[in-house]
Protein backbone atom coordinates (compact mmCIF):
# COMPACT_ATOMS: atom_id res chain seq x y z
CA UNK A 1 0.00 0.00 0.00
CA UNK A 2 2.50 2.08 1.55
CA UNK A 3 4.96 1.35 -1.90
CA UNK A 4 1.99 1.87 -4.35
CA UNK A 5 1.59 5.39 -2.98
CA UNK A 6 5.26 6.29 -3.26
CA UNK A 7 5.01 5.15 -7.07
CA UNK A 8 1.92 7.14 -7.87
CA UNK A 9 3.76 9.95 -6.02
CA UNK A 10 7.09 9.90 -7.55
CA UNK A 11 5.63 9.15 -11.08
CA UNK A 12 3.85 12.73 -10.86
CA UNK A 13 7.05 14.16 -9.78
CA UNK A 14 9.01 12.97 -12.72
CA UNK A 15 5.57 13.97 -14.92
CA UNK A 16 5.64 17.58 -13.35
CA UNK A 17 9.84 17.71 -14.12
CA UNK A 18 9.22 16.81 -17.35
CA UNK A 19 7.29 19.67 -18.10
CA UNK A 20 10.70 21.59 -18.28
CA UNK A 21 12.77 18.84 -20.59
CA UNK A 22 15.40 21.29 -21.71
CA UNK A 23 15.95 22.00 -18.12
CA UNK A 24 16.00 18.33 -17.09
CA UNK A 25 18.80 17.75 -19.80
CA UNK A 26 20.87 20.75 -19.00
CA UNK A 27 21.35 19.61 -15.34
CA UNK A 28 22.02 16.44 -16.36
CA UNK A 29 25.23 17.05 -18.65
CA UNK A 30 26.46 20.28 -16.41
CA UNK A 31 26.62 17.29 -13.38
CA UNK A 32 28.17 14.99 -15.00
CA UNK A 33 30.93 17.56 -16.18
CA UNK A 34 31.54 18.87 -12.67
CA UNK A 35 32.02 15.58 -11.52
CA UNK A 36 34.45 14.42 -14.35
CA UNK A 37 36.10 17.43 -13.50
CA UNK A 38 36.49 16.46 -9.94
CA UNK A 39 38.15 13.20 -10.65
CA UNK A 40 40.73 13.93 -13.14
CA UNK A 41 41.90 16.51 -10.80
CA UNK A 42 42.00 13.97 -8.27
CA UNK A 43 43.61 11.54 -10.67
CA UNK A 44 46.27 14.29 -11.57
CA UNK A 45 47.07 14.79 -7.78
CA UNK A 46 48.16 11.01 -7.20
CA UNK A 47 49.52 10.19 -10.52
CA UNK A 48 52.42 12.93 -9.31
CA UNK A 49 52.88 11.31 -6.12
CA UNK A 50 51.86 7.46 -6.76
CA UNK A 51 50.88 6.66 -3.71
CA UNK A 52 49.12 8.59 -0.34
CA UNK A 53 50.15 6.92 3.20
CA UNK A 54 50.56 3.14 1.54
CA UNK A 55 47.44 3.03 -0.39
CA UNK A 56 48.40 3.37 -4.12
CA UNK A 57 46.29 5.19 -6.97
CA UNK A 58 43.63 2.49 -7.70
CA UNK A 59 43.31 1.67 -4.22
CA UNK A 60 41.93 5.30 -3.51
CA UNK A 61 40.20 5.14 -6.75
CA UNK A 62 37.88 2.72 -5.03
CA UNK A 63 37.44 4.90 -1.40
CA UNK A 64 36.45 7.44 -4.25
CA UNK A 65 33.98 5.76 -6.27
CA UNK A 66 32.12 4.43 -3.48
CA UNK A 67 32.05 8.11 -1.66
CA UNK A 68 30.86 9.48 -4.76
CA UNK A 69 28.17 6.79 -5.43
CA UNK A 70 27.15 7.10 -2.09
CA UNK A 71 26.35 10.87 -2.30
CA UNK A 72 25.23 10.35 -5.84
CA UNK A 73 22.59 8.19 -4.88
CA UNK A 74 21.43 10.04 -1.52
CA UNK A 75 21.38 13.05 -4.32
CA UNK A 76 19.34 11.02 -6.50
CA UNK A 77 16.71 10.07 -4.37
CA UNK A 78 16.49 12.62 -1.66
CA UNK A 79 17.03 16.07 -3.22
CA UNK A 80 14.16 17.57 -1.27
CA UNK A 81 15.68 16.49 1.47
CA UNK A 82 19.22 18.36 0.54
CA UNK A 83 16.93 21.95 -0.36
CA UNK A 84 14.83 21.61 2.88
CA UNK A 85 15.10 24.84 3.95
CA UNK A 86 13.13 25.75 0.96
CA UNK A 87 10.31 23.98 3.24
CA UNK A 88 10.80 26.18 6.13
CA UNK A 89 11.43 29.77 4.44
CA UNK A 90 8.47 29.67 2.33
CA UNK A 91 6.68 27.71 5.24
CA UNK A 92 5.94 24.70 2.38
CA UNK A 93 6.51 22.38 4.99
CA UNK A 94 2.62 22.95 6.28
CA UNK A 95 1.37 21.49 3.35
CA UNK A 96 3.10 17.95 4.19
CA UNK A 97 1.60 17.84 8.05
CA UNK A 98 -2.03 18.22 6.60
CA UNK A 99 -1.79 14.77 4.73
CA UNK A 100 -2.26 11.16 6.26
CA UNK A 101 0.87 10.01 5.60
CA UNK A 102 4.64 10.75 7.21
CA UNK A 103 6.23 14.45 5.79
CA UNK A 104 9.16 12.29 5.19
CA UNK A 105 7.87 10.03 2.70
CA UNK A 106 6.26 12.72 1.02
CA UNK A 107 9.42 14.80 0.93
CA UNK A 108 10.90 11.60 -1.02
CA UNK A 109 8.14 11.07 -3.53
CA UNK A 110 8.04 14.54 -3.94
CA UNK A 111 11.00 14.84 -6.13
CA UNK A 112 13.97 12.59 -7.98
CA UNK A 113 17.01 14.10 -9.35
CA UNK A 114 17.50 11.63 -12.39
CA UNK A 115 20.39 14.28 -13.69
CA UNK A 116 22.34 12.32 -10.23
CA UNK A 117 22.43 9.08 -11.66
CA UNK A 118 25.14 10.50 -14.28
CA UNK A 119 27.30 10.97 -10.89
CA UNK A 120 26.76 7.41 -9.41
CA UNK A 121 27.85 5.76 -12.99
CA UNK A 122 30.79 8.00 -13.03
CA UNK A 123 31.77 6.83 -9.65
CA UNK A 124 31.01 3.01 -10.77
CA UNK A 125 33.11 3.43 -13.18
CA UNK A 126 36.17 4.57 -11.36
CA UNK A 127 35.20 1.72 -8.89
CA UNK A 128 35.52 -0.62 -11.92
CA UNK A 129 38.75 0.33 -13.61
CA UNK A 130 40.45 0.80 -9.96
CA UNK A 131 39.17 -3.06 -9.06
CA UNK A 132 40.57 -4.34 -12.71
CA UNK A 133 43.84 -2.93 -11.53
CA UNK A 134 43.92 -3.89 -7.91
CA UNK A 135 42.49 -7.82 -8.91
CA UNK A 136 46.39 -7.99 -10.33
CA UNK A 137 47.59 -8.42 -6.81
CA UNK A 138 45.07 -9.12 -4.64
CA UNK A 139 41.83 -11.57 -4.28
CA UNK A 140 38.75 -9.59 -5.34
CA UNK A 141 35.81 -12.19 -5.05
CA UNK A 142 35.18 -11.26 -1.35
CA UNK A 143 35.10 -7.42 -2.32
CA UNK A 144 32.93 -7.76 -5.16
CA UNK A 145 30.24 -10.01 -3.19
CA UNK A 146 30.37 -7.13 -0.70
CA UNK A 147 30.56 -3.60 -2.75
CA UNK A 148 26.20 -3.71 -2.86
CA UNK A 149 26.50 -3.73 1.03
CA UNK A 150 29.19 -0.93 0.98
CA UNK A 151 27.07 0.89 -1.61
CA UNK A 152 24.00 0.33 0.39
CA UNK A 153 25.62 1.44 3.30
CA UNK A 154 27.13 4.78 2.01
CA UNK A 155 23.42 5.80 0.92
CA UNK A 156 22.04 5.32 4.40
CA UNK A 157 25.03 6.89 6.03
CA UNK A 158 24.82 9.95 3.44
CA UNK A 159 21.01 10.12 3.98
CA UNK A 160 21.21 10.08 7.24
CA UNK A 161 23.62 12.74 7.42
CA UNK A 162 21.65 14.42 5.16
CA UNK A 163 18.51 14.20 7.31
CA UNK A 164 20.44 15.47 10.69
CA UNK A 165 21.17 18.52 9.11
CA UNK A 166 17.27 18.76 7.55
CA UNK A 167 16.52 18.61 11.04
CA UNK A 168 18.88 21.57 11.97
CA UNK A 169 16.73 23.66 9.64
CA UNK A 170 13.69 23.91 12.15
CA UNK A 171 15.45 25.64 14.64
CA UNK A 172 18.00 27.98 12.19
CA UNK A 173 15.51 28.00 8.79
CA UNK A 174 19.00 27.89 6.94
CA UNK A 175 20.91 24.83 6.55
CA UNK A 176 22.82 25.34 3.24
CA UNK A 177 26.38 26.40 5.17
CA UNK A 178 25.68 23.51 7.15
CA UNK A 179 25.77 21.06 4.40
CA UNK A 180 29.35 22.03 3.58
CA UNK A 181 30.31 21.30 7.06
CA UNK A 182 28.44 17.88 7.50
CA UNK A 183 28.56 16.80 3.92
CA UNK A 184 29.66 18.30 0.97
CA UNK A 185 33.88 18.55 2.96
CA UNK A 186 33.13 15.20 4.98
CA UNK A 187 32.43 13.28 1.76
CA UNK A 188 35.12 15.02 0.06
CA UNK A 189 37.25 13.91 2.85
CA UNK A 190 36.31 10.00 2.15
CA UNK A 191 38.17 10.29 -1.20
CA UNK A 192 40.96 9.54 0.54
CA UNK A 193 42.21 6.79 3.35
CA UNK A 194 41.56 8.32 6.39
CA UNK A 195 45.26 7.50 7.96
CA UNK A 196 45.94 10.85 5.90
CA UNK A 197 44.61 13.05 8.44
CA UNK A 198 45.23 14.59 12.23
CA UNK A 199 43.70 12.76 15.33
CA UNK A 200 40.86 15.05 16.18
CA UNK A 201 39.93 15.32 12.14
CA UNK A 202 39.84 11.31 12.33
CA UNK A 203 37.92 10.83 15.58
CA UNK A 204 34.91 13.46 13.71
CA UNK A 205 34.72 10.84 10.84
CA UNK A 206 34.69 7.79 13.23
CA UNK A 207 32.10 9.45 14.98
CA UNK A 208 29.83 12.03 14.90
CA UNK A 209 29.94 12.55 10.84
CA UNK A 210 30.76 8.58 10.51
CA UNK A 211 31.96 8.88 6.79
CA UNK A 212 35.28 6.16 7.42
CA UNK A 213 32.77 3.81 8.10
CA UNK A 214 31.29 4.14 3.96
CA UNK A 215 34.89 3.16 2.54
CA UNK A 216 37.66 3.19 4.40
CA UNK A 217 36.82 0.95 7.25
CA UNK A 218 35.94 -2.10 5.08
CA UNK A 219 38.69 -1.56 2.98
CA UNK A 220 40.79 -1.85 5.30
CA UNK A 221 40.07 -5.14 5.93
CA UNK A 222 39.65 -6.19 1.84
CA UNK A 223 42.64 -4.82 0.87
CA UNK A 224 44.73 -6.84 2.86
CA UNK A 225 45.82 -3.81 4.93
CA UNK A 226 44.57 -4.50 8.67
CA UNK A 227 41.88 -5.67 10.53
CA UNK A 228 39.73 -8.29 10.66
CA UNK A 229 36.19 -9.95 9.03
CA UNK A 230 34.41 -8.09 12.06
CA UNK A 231 35.51 -4.58 10.06
CA UNK A 232 32.69 -6.09 7.26
CA UNK A 233 30.44 -6.10 10.00
CA UNK A 234 30.93 -2.40 11.32
CA UNK A 235 29.49 -0.26 8.23
CA UNK A 236 26.42 -2.36 8.79
CA UNK A 237 25.83 -1.28 12.28
CA UNK A 238 27.08 1.89 11.82
CA UNK A 239 24.63 2.64 8.86
CA UNK A 240 21.70 1.14 11.09
CA UNK A 241 22.52 3.14 13.97
CA UNK A 242 22.97 6.58 12.37
CA UNK A 243 19.89 6.00 10.26
CA UNK A 244 17.75 5.35 13.52
CA UNK A 245 19.22 8.40 15.20
CA UNK A 246 18.27 10.43 12.49
CA UNK A 247 15.49 9.27 12.57
CA UNK A 248 14.54 9.78 16.11
CA UNK A 249 16.03 13.77 15.98
CA UNK A 250 13.87 14.73 13.15
CA UNK A 251 11.01 13.20 14.82
CA UNK A 252 11.93 15.23 17.20
CA UNK A 253 12.86 18.07 15.39
CA UNK A 254 9.31 18.21 14.03
CA UNK A 255 7.56 19.72 17.31
CA UNK A 256 9.70 22.74 16.81
CA UNK A 257 8.49 23.58 13.48
CA UNK A 258 7.60 26.80 13.61
CA UNK A 259 5.97 27.73 10.04
CA UNK A 260 5.51 31.09 9.03
CA UNK A 261 3.07 33.79 8.52
CA UNK A 262 0.88 33.67 5.82
CA UNK B 1 -16.28 18.67 18.70
CA UNK B 2 -13.71 21.00 18.52
CA UNK B 3 -12.15 22.36 21.32
CA UNK B 4 -8.98 24.82 22.58
CA UNK B 5 -8.32 25.26 26.20
CA UNK B 6 -5.73 27.96 26.92
CA UNK B 7 -4.15 27.42 23.82
CA UNK B 8 -1.12 29.17 23.40
CA UNK B 9 1.89 29.49 20.73
CA UNK B 10 5.04 31.65 21.82
CA UNK B 11 7.65 32.21 19.15
CA UNK B 12 11.28 33.46 19.96
CA UNK B 13 12.24 35.72 18.12
CA UNK B 14 16.10 36.06 17.20
CA UNK B 15 17.09 38.78 15.13
CA UNK B 16 17.84 36.52 11.84
CA UNK B 17 21.20 36.26 10.84
CA UNK B 18 23.49 35.01 7.55
CA UNK B 19 26.30 32.74 7.70
CA UNK B 20 27.35 29.94 9.78
CA UNK B 21 29.12 31.69 12.67
CA UNK B 22 26.33 34.24 12.74
CA UNK B 23 23.22 31.37 12.93
CA UNK B 24 25.36 29.04 15.23
CA UNK B 25 25.90 32.54 17.56
CA UNK B 26 22.02 33.28 17.66
CA UNK B 27 20.93 29.37 18.40
CA UNK B 28 22.40 29.66 20.87
CA UNK B 29 22.62 33.29 22.47
CA UNK B 30 20.35 34.45 25.11
CA UNK B 31 19.14 37.50 22.78
CA UNK B 32 15.61 37.14 21.73
CA UNK B 33 12.45 38.15 22.13
CA UNK B 34 9.25 36.04 23.28
CA UNK B 35 5.87 37.18 20.84
CA UNK B 36 3.04 34.95 21.88
CA UNK B 37 1.31 34.41 18.37
CA UNK B 38 -1.69 33.35 20.38
CA UNK B 39 -2.16 33.47 24.11
CA UNK B 40 -4.66 31.07 25.84
CA UNK B 41 -7.40 30.97 23.63
CA UNK B 42 -10.47 28.69 24.55
CA UNK B 43 -13.44 27.79 23.06
CA UNK B 44 -15.59 24.91 22.49
CA UNK B 45 -17.28 24.34 18.66
CA UNK B 46 -20.12 22.35 18.12
CA UNK B 47 -20.78 19.77 15.08
CA UNK B 48 -22.66 21.98 12.72
CA UNK B 49 -21.42 25.20 13.49
CA UNK B 50 -20.03 27.85 10.93
CA UNK B 51 -17.83 30.09 12.79
CA UNK B 52 -16.03 33.00 11.63
CA UNK B 53 -12.37 33.45 13.13
CA UNK B 54 -11.78 36.74 12.40
CA UNK B 55 -8.79 39.34 13.69
CA UNK B 56 -6.37 41.82 12.17
CA UNK B 57 -3.10 40.42 10.03
CA UNK B 58 -0.83 38.64 12.67
CA UNK B 59 -3.47 38.43 15.22
CA UNK B 60 -3.24 34.52 15.65
CA UNK B 61 -5.61 33.53 12.90
CA UNK B 62 -3.62 31.08 11.10
CA UNK B 63 -1.32 30.05 13.78
CA UNK B 64 -4.73 29.12 15.56
CA UNK B 65 -6.11 26.91 13.06
CA UNK B 66 -2.23 25.31 12.50
CA UNK B 67 -2.38 24.38 16.03
CA UNK B 68 -5.66 22.63 15.40
CA UNK B 69 -4.95 20.81 12.47
CA UNK B 70 -1.93 19.25 14.09
CA UNK B 71 0.82 21.55 11.70
CA UNK B 72 1.66 23.17 14.88
CA UNK B 73 2.89 21.81 18.25
CA UNK B 74 1.22 24.63 20.81
CA UNK B 75 3.48 26.23 23.92
CA UNK B 76 1.07 25.25 26.16
CA UNK B 77 -2.67 24.15 26.46
CA UNK B 78 -4.44 21.60 24.35
CA UNK B 79 -6.89 21.39 21.53
CA UNK B 80 -9.16 18.05 20.73
CA UNK B 81 -10.75 17.94 17.38
CA UNK B 82 -13.10 15.19 17.29
CA UNK B 83 -11.72 13.55 20.26
CA UNK B 84 -8.40 13.76 18.61
CA UNK B 85 -5.37 15.28 19.60
CA UNK B 86 -3.91 16.54 16.51
CA UNK B 87 -0.21 16.38 17.66
CA UNK B 88 -0.50 12.80 19.30
CA UNK B 89 -2.91 11.29 16.24
CA UNK B 90 -1.72 13.98 13.38
CA UNK B 91 -2.52 10.92 11.12
CA UNK B 92 -5.59 9.80 12.51
CA UNK B 93 -7.09 13.64 12.77
CA UNK B 94 -6.05 14.22 8.82
CA UNK B 95 -8.23 11.47 7.57
CA UNK B 96 -11.34 13.83 9.32
CA UNK B 97 -10.17 17.12 8.42
CA UNK B 98 -10.18 18.71 5.28
CA UNK B 99 -8.07 21.99 5.16
CA UNK B 100 -7.78 25.11 2.80
CA UNK B 101 -5.47 27.39 2.57
CA UNK B 102 -6.32 30.51 0.30
CA UNK B 103 -2.97 31.75 -0.23
CA UNK B 104 -1.27 28.20 -1.46
CA UNK B 105 -2.49 25.43 -3.30
CA UNK B 106 -2.27 22.12 -2.20
CA UNK B 107 -2.80 20.54 -5.71
CA UNK B 108 0.62 19.48 -7.86
CA UNK B 109 1.20 22.82 -9.31
CA UNK B 110 2.31 21.85 -12.66
CA UNK B 111 -0.18 18.37 -13.09
CA UNK B 112 -3.48 17.93 -14.71
CA UNK B 113 -6.31 18.57 -11.78
CA UNK B 114 -7.09 14.95 -11.94
CA UNK B 115 -4.01 13.45 -11.72
CA UNK B 116 -4.08 15.76 -7.73
CA UNK B 117 -7.28 14.06 -7.26
CA UNK B 118 -5.81 10.64 -8.13
CA UNK B 119 -3.13 10.77 -6.19
CA UNK B 120 -5.43 12.35 -3.17
CA UNK B 121 -7.83 8.81 -3.54
CA UNK B 122 -4.17 6.98 -3.43
CA UNK B 123 -3.57 9.10 -0.36
CA UNK B 124 -6.96 8.55 1.57
CA UNK B 125 -7.46 5.10 0.29
CA UNK B 126 -10.87 5.79 -1.41
CA UNK B 127 -12.54 3.26 -3.49
CA UNK B 128 -13.31 3.35 -6.83
CA UNK B 129 -16.93 4.22 -6.31
CA UNK B 130 -16.58 6.37 -4.14
CA UNK B 131 -14.20 8.52 -6.21
CA UNK B 132 -16.81 8.40 -8.44
CA UNK B 133 -19.47 9.79 -6.72
CA UNK B 134 -17.18 12.30 -5.66
CA UNK B 135 -16.33 13.59 -9.27
CA UNK B 136 -20.12 13.66 -9.86
CA UNK B 137 -20.86 15.47 -6.74
CA UNK B 138 -18.39 18.27 -7.07
CA UNK B 139 -18.84 18.84 -10.84
CA UNK B 140 -22.60 19.62 -9.95
CA UNK B 141 -21.71 22.17 -7.40
CA UNK B 142 -18.24 23.56 -8.25
CA UNK B 143 -18.22 22.61 -11.99
CA UNK B 144 -14.70 20.73 -11.86
CA UNK B 145 -15.30 18.97 -14.65
CA UNK B 146 -15.02 22.15 -16.93
CA UNK B 147 -10.83 21.93 -15.97
CA UNK B 148 -10.21 18.47 -14.62
CA UNK B 149 -7.42 17.99 -17.60
CA UNK B 150 -6.00 21.62 -16.99
CA UNK B 151 -2.95 21.83 -15.77
CA UNK B 152 -3.16 23.48 -12.32
CA UNK B 153 -0.73 26.60 -12.90
CA UNK B 154 -2.91 27.49 -15.77
CA UNK B 155 -6.34 27.85 -13.90
CA UNK B 156 -7.79 31.11 -13.00
CA UNK B 157 -7.33 32.17 -9.46
CA UNK B 158 -11.47 31.26 -8.78
CA UNK B 159 -11.26 27.68 -10.45
CA UNK B 160 -8.03 27.08 -8.32
CA UNK B 161 -9.77 27.64 -5.65
CA UNK B 162 -12.80 25.36 -6.41
CA UNK B 163 -10.08 22.57 -7.28
CA UNK B 164 -8.91 23.09 -3.91
CA UNK B 165 -12.17 23.03 -1.86
CA UNK B 166 -12.63 19.73 -4.05
CA UNK B 167 -9.67 18.45 -2.68
CA UNK B 168 -10.48 19.34 0.71
CA UNK B 169 -13.49 17.21 0.16
CA UNK B 170 -12.27 14.42 -1.54
CA UNK B 171 -12.15 12.15 1.86
CA UNK B 172 -15.49 13.03 3.05
CA UNK B 173 -13.96 14.88 6.47
CA UNK B 174 -16.43 16.27 8.44
CA UNK B 175 -14.59 19.52 9.57
CA UNK B 176 -13.17 22.11 7.86
CA UNK B 177 -10.42 24.49 8.33
CA UNK B 178 -10.41 27.34 5.82
CA UNK B 179 -8.12 30.21 6.18
CA UNK B 180 -9.02 33.15 3.51
CA UNK B 181 -10.74 30.79 1.08
CA UNK B 182 -11.67 33.87 -0.45
CA UNK B 183 -8.98 35.77 -0.69
CA UNK B 184 -8.44 37.83 -4.10
CA UNK B 185 -11.57 36.25 -5.86
CA UNK B 186 -13.56 38.27 -8.00
CA UNK B 187 -17.39 39.16 -6.63
CA UNK B 188 -19.09 36.10 -8.57
CA UNK B 189 -16.48 33.80 -7.52
CA UNK B 190 -16.64 34.22 -4.09
CA UNK B 191 -20.45 33.89 -4.79
CA UNK B 192 -19.88 30.87 -5.60
CA UNK B 193 -17.52 29.71 -2.90
CA UNK B 194 -20.00 31.41 -0.30
CA UNK B 195 -22.91 28.50 -1.91
CA UNK B 196 -20.84 25.70 -1.78
CA UNK B 197 -19.78 26.51 1.88
CA UNK B 198 -23.64 27.31 2.61
CA UNK B 199 -24.14 24.33 1.01
CA UNK B 200 -21.50 21.86 3.00
CA UNK B 201 -22.87 22.96 6.41
CA UNK B 202 -26.85 23.08 5.56
CA UNK B 203 -27.04 20.05 3.72
CA UNK B 204 -24.47 18.22 4.89
CA UNK B 205 -23.42 18.93 8.46
CA UNK B 206 -19.55 20.16 8.53
CA UNK B 207 -18.44 22.13 11.02
CA UNK B 208 -16.72 25.22 9.59
CA UNK B 209 -13.98 27.30 10.89
CA UNK B 210 -13.48 30.02 8.42
CA UNK B 211 -10.82 32.77 8.44
CA UNK B 212 -11.07 35.79 6.05
CA UNK B 213 -11.15 39.65 5.73
CA UNK B 214 -14.22 39.93 3.93
CA UNK B 215 -17.09 41.19 5.73
CA UNK B 216 -19.78 39.74 3.56
CA UNK B 217 -17.95 36.44 4.20
CA UNK B 218 -19.17 36.44 7.87
CA UNK B 219 -22.68 37.99 7.46
CA UNK B 220 -23.78 35.81 5.07
CA UNK B 221 -21.93 32.55 6.70
CA UNK B 222 -21.17 32.60 10.12
CA UNK B 223 -23.66 32.21 12.46
CA UNK B 224 -20.74 32.47 14.92
CA UNK B 225 -17.88 34.63 15.36
CA UNK B 226 -14.56 34.51 17.35
CA UNK B 227 -12.53 37.86 17.17
CA UNK B 228 -8.77 37.93 18.07
CA UNK B 229 -6.77 40.43 18.37
CA UNK B 230 -2.78 40.22 19.01
CA UNK B 231 -3.40 36.52 20.24
CA UNK B 232 -6.69 37.22 22.66
CA UNK B 233 -10.02 36.53 22.11
CA UNK B 234 -12.06 39.97 22.46
CA UNK B 235 -15.61 38.46 21.14
CA UNK B 236 -16.80 35.13 21.01
CA UNK B 237 -20.72 35.34 20.18
CA UNK B 238 -23.01 35.64 17.66
CA UNK B 239 -23.53 37.84 14.40
CA UNK B 240 -25.67 39.70 16.09
CA UNK B 241 -23.33 40.26 19.05
CA UNK B 242 -20.74 41.15 16.71
CA UNK B 243 -23.16 43.92 15.47
CA UNK B 244 -24.10 45.40 18.42
CA UNK B 245 -20.94 45.62 19.85
CA UNK B 246 -18.67 47.53 16.45
CA UNK B 247 -21.81 48.45 14.55
CA UNK B 248 -20.01 47.20 11.77
CA UNK B 249 -19.26 51.26 10.98
CA UNK B 250 -18.69 52.74 7.70
CA UNK B 251 -15.33 54.49 7.12
CA UNK B 252 -15.06 58.18 6.27
CA UNK B 253 -11.51 59.78 5.75
CA UNK B 254 -11.67 63.74 5.69
CA UNK B 255 -8.68 65.67 5.15
CA UNK B 256 -9.13 69.08 6.11
CA UNK B 257 -6.83 71.88 5.44
CA UNK B 258 -6.11 72.69 8.87
CA UNK B 259 -6.34 70.98 12.32
CA UNK B 260 -10.14 71.07 13.51
CA UNK B 261 -12.07 70.59 16.99
CA UNK B 262 -14.99 67.74 15.95
CA UNK B 263 -17.57 67.39 18.14
CA UNK B 264 -20.53 64.78 19.13
CA UNK B 265 -22.81 63.54 16.21
CA UNK B 266 -25.32 61.46 16.94
CA UNK B 267 -24.47 57.84 15.13
CA UNK B 268 -20.80 58.78 15.23
CA UNK B 269 -19.43 56.19 16.79
CA UNK B 270 -16.09 57.09 16.92
CA UNK B 271 -13.26 59.97 15.43
CA UNK B 272 -9.62 59.60 15.49
CA UNK B 273 -7.64 62.67 14.34
CA UNK B 274 -3.87 62.86 13.13
CA UNK B 275 -3.10 66.33 12.56
CA UNK B 276 -5.62 67.58 9.97
CA UNK B 277 -7.04 63.98 8.87
CA UNK B 278 -9.87 62.64 10.43
CA UNK B 279 -11.08 59.10 10.73
CA UNK B 280 -14.90 58.97 10.95
CA UNK B 281 -16.64 55.17 11.96
CA UNK B 282 -20.50 55.92 11.89
CA UNK B 283 -23.42 54.21 11.39
CA UNK B 284 -25.13 54.27 8.34
CA UNK B 285 -28.46 52.61 9.96
CA UNK B 286 -28.32 56.11 12.23
CA UNK B 287 -27.24 58.89 10.26
CA UNK B 288 -26.72 59.05 6.06
CA UNK B 289 -23.48 59.78 4.78
CA UNK B 290 -24.59 63.39 2.59
CA UNK B 291 -26.05 64.24 6.46
CA UNK B 292 -22.71 63.48 8.12
CA UNK B 293 -21.03 65.85 5.61
CA UNK B 294 -22.89 68.44 5.68
CA UNK B 295 -22.19 68.08 9.64
CA UNK B 296 -19.00 68.10 8.84
CA UNK B 297 -18.05 70.90 6.71
CA UNK B 298 -19.05 73.24 9.51
CA UNK B 299 -15.72 72.25 11.18
CA UNK B 300 -13.84 73.35 8.37
CA UNK B 301 -12.78 72.91 5.09
CA UNK B 302 -12.31 69.60 3.68
CA UNK B 303 -9.92 69.11 0.83
CA UNK B 304 -9.78 65.70 0.80
CA UNK B 305 -12.79 62.75 1.24
CA UNK B 306 -12.83 59.21 1.09
CA UNK B 307 -15.11 56.91 2.07
CA UNK B 308 -14.91 53.25 2.89
CA UNK B 309 -17.18 49.85 2.97
CA UNK B 310 -16.02 48.69 6.43
CA UNK B 311 -13.19 45.83 6.64
CA UNK B 312 -12.80 43.44 9.45
CA UNK B 313 -9.08 44.68 10.08
CA UNK B 314 -9.36 48.31 9.91
CA UNK B 315 -13.22 48.00 12.26
CA UNK B 316 -11.33 45.65 14.79
CA UNK B 317 -7.93 47.63 15.49
CA UNK B 318 -10.03 50.67 15.96
CA UNK B 319 -11.90 49.30 18.35
CA UNK B 320 -9.37 47.13 20.45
Amino acid sequence: MKLKLYIKLVSASIRSRMQYKMNFVFSMVSYGIVMMIDFLMLAAILNRFNEVKGWNLYEVGILYGISSVSLSLYRTVAPEIHEFEKYMIEGEFDSLLIRPVSPLVLLLSKNLDLSRIGGALQGMIIIALSLYHVSHTHSITLLLIYLPVILVCGWVISFSLALVTATIAFWTQRIKDFQTFTLYAPFYAANYPMNIYPGWLKFIFFTVIPVAFINYVPMLFLLNKSGNIYYLLLPVLVALLFFYLALAFWNFGIRFYHSTGT
Amino acid sequence: MIEANQLTKSFKMYPSKRGILNSMRSLFSAKYEIKHAVDAISFKINEGEFVGYIGPNGAGKSTTIKMLSGILHPSSGTATVLGINPQKERKQLARNIGIVFGQRTQLWWDLPVKDSFEILKAMYRISEQDYRLFLKKYDDILEIGRFLETPVRKLSLGQRMRADLAAAMIHNPSVLFLDEPTIGLDVVAKKNIREFLKEMNRSHQKTIILTTHDMDDIEQLCSRVIVINQGKTVLDGSLEQLKNHIGLPSILKVLFDERVNPKNIIGVEKIEQIDSELTILYDRSKITSPALLQEISQWGTPKDIQMKEPEIEEVIQYFY
